[in-house]
């Protein structure tokens, strides 16, 4: 290799990117070539040197700011789909007759449709009532709230219940306990998903982690398998390494899944 | 299977599961602070530019078409941010603020205040590398970003970042032996 070349390759030399047949062409030149070598010690020196920037943890207010963002934005977001309603109502004004003959059998007939319907439609202000106050929600009902949802009959209002779990910034116990059962037991796969995604937020906590592991051995569906494998090794969590060894062992399990526990295993060993 | 993926969840924050940006930040604000705290030393400054960084991500959601890797249009995001903040500021920190330290525990106070020192002159002589070159280094250095993303995040050529980062690495070493030199040892 020229040693054009060979300099251009120092960087990713570096990075560690490099093959193993290239790192061995490059180091073959500059024990041969003083230059270089003297080029790809300085470079090193100072790659080095930036070590000392480690890895530092932002302070908590920055977590609190931004889930008080997310939930401002959300209500944001709600407020303008109730003014885009209004929105509607003007325009409908665009329609009122100009002559007084046709404006008096358009209220009447109005009158009497909003009779009918008024009868029919006097629980609409309630429900607006209840939205509001779930807006407004404290944590602590809103964690009540889920985990009354997540214990329902109806596949939907599970759902409801562990997207509800995503706002919530400390989960007390019985809503982690509420979404390990559902990870392991629920009998719907999607809802089981969700419930990977869900606590996947809270993997710091302890009890969280193990009941991930735990879980591993025993989910059927491979669409649950591959969403924890996915998430051990996204939060580098090396414990999990037994449980995925001991799926490659099991019978039964889908091939794609043991290829997948398998590359885990390696991410996480490395 | 892909139920995990960055991508996925940032297309269901786009279409209106706007809850879902929580799992993104989980994964990525530490990396995202650390980045800024590179860049420009500062904590404080670089907790506020984490947070525009996800004001902006829910702003310009519906941008999101989910082509390429999630981290590439998120680092785009972070680059823009980064860039109107030093087009606010003309690029002039308080010099107080820059180098601030937290707390950090100690084994012993003189290795300790070694230690800060060498952070202190290296972040310094970051600073003074032009921002292109700093933003490339950094990224390749810290974020483990490859360079075909890091081409595609700045629109150019590979060979362009690769001939970039070699020279900002060479440059960071002559600014750090020039501030050496400054600094009674």
């Amino acid at each position: 290799m020229t040693c054009k070349k060979t300099q251009e390759m120092f960087t990713e030399y570096l990075t560690g990117r490099l093959s193993k047949k290239e790192r061995e062409e490059i180091q073959t030149h500059v024990a041969e070539c003083d230059t270089c070598r003297r080029e790809l010690e300085s470079l090193t020196e100072i790659w080095t040197k930036l070590g000392v920037l480690e890895e530092e943890r932002p302070s908590d207010r920055l977590r609190t700011r931004f889930y008080s963002m997310l939930e401002q934005y959300k209500q944001a977001e709600e407020e303008i789909v109730r003014k885009e309603k209004k929105g509607l109502f003007s325009r409908l004004k665009n329609l009122w007759p100009r002559k007084p003959v046709f404006q008096f059998a358009l209220t009447l007939g109005m009158l009497v449709m909003g009779l009918v319907i008024g009868n029919v439609w006097t629980v609409i202000p309630q429900q607006e009532a209840v939205n509001k106050a779930l807006v407004d929600e404290v944590q602590t009902m809103r964690q009540s709230l889920a985990v009354s949802l997540i214990d329902q009959d109806s596949a939907s209002e599970r759902l409801q219940g562990i997207n509800m779990s995503y706002t919530l910034v400390n989960p007390d116990d019985k809503l982690l306990d509420k979404l390990l059962s559902t990870l392991n037991s629920d009998p719907s796969v999607n809802i089981r998903l969700a419930a990977v995604e869900a606590l996947y937020l809270f993997h710091d906590h302890p009890k969280v982690k193990k009941g991930l592991i735990d879980s591993l051995s025993q989910q059927s569906s491979p669409m649950v398998q591959a969403a924890l494998i996915d998430l051990m090794v996204s939060i580098r969590e090396r414990r999990a390494v037994d449980a995925l060894k001991s799926l490659l062992e099991e019978e039964g399990v889908n091939p794609e899944i043991k290829d997948r526990a398998e590359q885990g295993i390696k991410r996480l060993s490395f | 299977m892909e139920s995990l993926s960055d991508s996925a969840i940032m297309e269901k924050v786009r279409d209106g599961q706007v809850e879902k940006l929580a799992i993104l930040f989980e994964r990525h604000h530490v990396k995202i602070f650390n980045l800024f705290l590179r860049l420009t030393g500062s904590h404080n400054l670089s907790e506020d530019l984490v947070q525009d960084v996800f004001i902006r991500i829910l702003k310009y959601r519906s941008t999101y078409e989910g082509k390429g890797k999630f981290t590439v249009w998120m680092y785009r995001v972070a680059r823009n941010v980064h860039v109107d903040h030093l087009r606010k500021n003309k690029g002039t920190y308080n010099l107080e603020d820059q180098f601030e330290e937290p707390e950090s525990e100690e084994d012993s106070p003189m290795h300790a205040l070694e230690q800060k020192k060498d952070k202190e002159l290296i972040q310094k002589a970051l600073s003074q590398l032009p921002v292109k070159k700093r933003e490339a280094l950094i990224l390749s250095r810290f974020q483990d970003m490859k360079y075909k993303e890091i081409a595609e995040l700045f629109g150019c050529r590979e060979g362009t970042i690769k001939a970039n980062i070699h020279r900002a690495v060479k440059q960071l070493g002559e600014i750090y032996l020039e501030l050496q030199g400054g600094v009674p040892s």
